[in-house]
């Protein structure tokens, strides 16, 4: 009886290694099925992006801001790890990369400000700047579109504003997911005023 | 004594001190303009040339935001922090060159808790009085692979179209009419591009 009992118990417990190793290898399977091979729904690792010339549109936008922006969006983006490379506009590498999408800045609005009229007021003076980014893959399909701010109202130089502007763009950039699949109709928009709302925008997606 | 009261009483003498003192006169201020003029007008294409300038961002192993040497030597526009290496950018890879003006509060961190600690609303009158304008210059350039670059600096007013005429002279390029940028201090103009 004992030897039967015995028996039984250790035929029951190779039978539930048994099925849960199954299991777990047809899960692993199914992961493995299921991870995208085409490169437009892959992980946004996989991509490169490349940063164009800020576009100052019908603006009177200093040169200065122009390339700030460029500079900080560059410097930005590398800090978020989100992409493989960040390439410059002209760079003769970004025809070598299979995964490249292609981060276009218009600005939308400009309002100058005076770092001495925040300094004297505290309540105006403020620089703000609001930009419409697009992620675009080669082909011109629009992966990711947003419109963002950044603004310097307190302590700082004008050129702040730039800084602060391209450390918003890489927020959003890092928090969204990037499907080169979705059709360009689906694109999301969303503006972003600042810190909280760029925490608020996170919270919806959680 | 003597030798003056008879030069007093001497009206040839005493013209004769005058067109000295007048050719005198006339040497010191010529001289006060030759310095203006070699510190106004752009240096010939080989002469060395060097300003302090305050780097802000742009430049490949640089540090933002810190205080160096922008000197032009050999076709090469250079900045060198102190003790730092020097950061170059060939002078034929650059693409534009603009100047535009700036407006900022002096005194930095020391100043900015100092008018916050001043009782009655007296940093404010400080913060009036306490700024100075400055000239910010871009420069576009590529590299050897073609990739665009920006690097701005921050100089002292008057200087900034110094730099920009002496890159011009040699070789830089930038197209007209976009050299010289709007001041960028008047405040309160809102621009809508929708």
């Amino acid at each position: 009886m004992k030897t039967n009992k015995r028996n039984a118990w250790i035929l029951s417990v190779a039978g539930s290694v048994t099925i849960v190793v199954a299991f777990s290898g047809r899960l692993h399977g199914q992961t493995t099925d299921v991870k995208p091979s085409d490169a437009s729904s892959g992980p946004a690792k996989e991509w490169s992006v490349q940063v164009e010339r800020i576009d100052p549109g019908q603006l009177d936008l200093t040169p200065s801001f122009q390339v700030a922006i460029y500079e900080n969006l560059l410097q930005e983006l590398n800090k978020t790890k989100r992409f493989k490379q960040v390439l410059r506009e002209g760079d003769g590498k970004a025809g070598e990369l299979p995964n490249l999408l292609i981060l276009k800045t218009t600005v939308v609005k400009y309002t100058r400000g005076s770092e001495t009229q925040r300094a004297v007021t505290t309540v105006s003076g403020a620089t703000k700047l609001t930009v419409r980014s697009q992620l675009v893959t080669r082909k011109g399909r629009i992966v990711l579109e947003r419109t963002v701010n950044g603004n310097v109202r307190f302590f700082g130089s004008n050129l702040r504003a730039t800084h602060n502007l391209a450390r918003n763009i890489a927020k959003v950039i890092e928090q969204s997911e990037l499907r080169g699949s979705e059709p360009a109709n689906a694109v999301l928009t969303g503006q972003l005023c600042d810190r909280r709302d760029v925490q608020a925008f996170v919270g919806c997606r959680r | 004594m003597y030798r003056l009261f008879v030069l007093r009483n001497d009206s040839g003498g005493i013209g004769r001190a005058q067109a000295l003192i007048s050719l005198g006169a006339l040497l010191l201020c010529s001289g006060i303009g030759a310095l203006a003029q070699s510190t106004a007008l752009p240096l010939n294409g080989k002469t060395p040339f060097s300003i302090r300038a305050h780097h802000l961002l742009g430049l490949p192993n640089t540090k933002n935001d810190c205080k160096g040497t922008l000197s032009i030597q050999d076709n090469l526009l250079r900045f060198q922090q102190s003790g730092k290496p020097v950061a170059q950018v060939d002078i034929a890879s650059v693409r534009h060159v603009f100047v535009g003006n700036e407006s900022m509060q002096v005194g930095g961190l020391p100043m900015k808790i100092g008018k916050a600690a001043a009782p009655y609303g007296g940093g404010r009158v400080v913060s009036l009085f306490a700024h100075k304008k400055y000239d910010t210059l871009t420069v576009e350039y590529v590299d050897s692979d073609g990739a665009l670059h920006g690097a701005i600096f921050q100089v002292t007013k008057g200087q900034g179209e110094l730099v920009r005429n002496e890159l011009l002279a040699r070789g830089a390029s930038s197209s007209p009419g976009e050299g010289r940028s709007t001041n960028q201090n008047t405040p309160g103009g809102t621009h809508e591009d929708k």
